[in-house]
């Protein structure tokens, strides 16, 4: 907690006030709620962040399944929405296997913490790079060097650098909610051009159960919803994270991406 | 005169939106007739084991294709890149919009226009394989089938031409 800096930043007008005004008696009663009313990013909302991260990095095998539905603005601003799913098993540090389908193919993203691997079983091609790192390294070098998204990616950065938990313009506590049967602190943040809003189950286990993203770069602000199912006693085998492609499979250069 | 041309091809694009009837579309047309349209050719290697049905886009309108932006669907890659000045805005949008999100945007009309003037390739039309010579190309977490200027992105056992990735 940085109270000292923030007493330290109240001092000075609050000395002022206090000489200033006769009726100093009750100048602190008033002034002090009127200063935490203004602050937008109310320190509880980004403590659940704090809190969530570091159980997230406490988890050393898991398994979620997600189902995303996401938004297409079109060239005149309607908006059309698509879905997709995915489940992925993860053993902390570095190991990672994520199946993807969507309306137009599936995908398998296996990573055994020494080679990453992009499979598409139904053309049988795959990419394969070799890679040494944490499943948070992997997401950050794919995206960046290869601009391949893994699913919920936030899930693996919360709780990291990558996450960093300066630079919102506003964070909130919403209430609380249920998604699915578990009751959940629901928090609500602006950062940029994203508002997004996560639900903590609340408990013991503060596990992130839903995700809204909605961006405000364009003025049909699409968005993005994600549920998230968790089995924190996956029953998964470490073979499963080295991918065998079948007899005849083609292997394919994975292209780094391109900037104009 | 090249306005002549642009003219030219921006209403031809018109006809051959309109239409929805692109050339290539036509095999994966007949093949809709059977319901369903199980992935016979290409997925066949699998065989029989377990029939899940593929979704079939080829009656969908050309309009669906001209996407002008996407949602995004994690947090810290995109807070991140907006705080990273140097990192080229451009190239996020085009490289990949979310793990979900395997439609590039149609930039701008012109795009499709030159895409069209140049291969006939129809944005959004479905083939059962991509014509002999392609080349298989790895981006973006998508593999594609490059033919010149024309990209053919998997549609189940069948591939969708789309705007080309870069």
């Amino acid at each position: 907690m940085n109270w000292n800096r923030h007493i330290a930043r109240l001092g000075a007008p609050l000395l002022a006030a206090l000489v200033a005004a006769p009726g100093w008696a009750q100048q602190p009663a008033t002034a002090a709620p009127a200063q935490a009313a203004v602050n937008p990013v109310a320190p509880e909302a980004i403590q659940a962040l704090k809190t969530m991260g570091a159980y997230l990095q406490t988890l050393q095998r898991f398994s979620v399944t997600t189902q995303v539905t996401g938004e297409r603005v079109l060239a005149d601003g309607q908006k059309l929405q698509h879905s997709a799913k995915a489940t992925m098993d993860v053993a902390r540090p570095n190991r990672l296997r994520a199946r993807i389908t969507t309306a137009r193919a599936e995908r398998e993203l296996t990573y055994n913490g020494k080679v990453a691997t992009l499979y598409t079983p139904a053309q049988k091609y795959y990419s394969s790079v070799e890679l040494d790192d944490t499943v948070t390294g992997l997401v950050r070098r794919l995206h960046q060097r290869y601009g391949i998204e893994v699913p919920l990616a936030d899930l693996f950065q919360w709780g990291t650098a990558d996450a960093p938990l300066e630079g919102f313009e506003s964070a909130m506590n919403a209430g609380q909610d249920f998604v699915g049967d578990d009751l959940c602190d629901h928090y609500a943040f602006r950062q940029g051009s994203l508002d997004w809003q996560v639900w903590i189950k609340a408990g013991s286990q503060p596990l992130p159960r839903r995700l809204v993203i909605t961006s405000r770069a364009d003025d049909a602000r699409p968005q993005s919803v994600s549920v998230i199912e968790w089995n924190l006693k996956p029953a998964f085998k470490d073979a499963i994270f080295t991918l065998v492609p079948s007899p005849g499979a083609q292997r394919v250069e994975l292209v780094p991406l391109k900037t104009r | 005169m090249t306005t002549l041309i642009r003219l030219l091809a921006v209403a031809l694009t018109g006809v051959f939106l309109a239409t929805l009837v692109p050339p290539a579309a036509e095999a994966a047309g007949d093949r809709r007739g059977g319901g369903g349209g199980g992935g016979a050719a290409r997925a066949g290697g699998g065989g029989g084991a377990k029939a899940k049905p593929q979704a079939n886009n080829t009656n969908r309108d050309a309009r669906s294709n001209n996407v002008r932006s996407t949602s995004v669907s994690n947090v810290n890659n995109n807070v991140n890149v907006n705080k990273n000045v140097n990192v080229n805005v451009d190239a996020d949008r085009r490289g990949c919009c979310g793990w979900d999100n395997d439609y590039h945007p149609v930039a701008t009309a012109a795009a499709v226009t030159a895409t069209v003037a140049v291969t006939s390739a129809v944005i959004g039309s479905i083939v059962n394989a991509p014509p002999p010579g392609c080349v298989p190309v790895s981006y973006g977490g998508i593999i594609y089938q490059q033919c010149g200027a024309t990209w053919y992105a998997p549609q189940g056992p069948q591939f969708i031409i789309v705007t080309p990735p870069y």
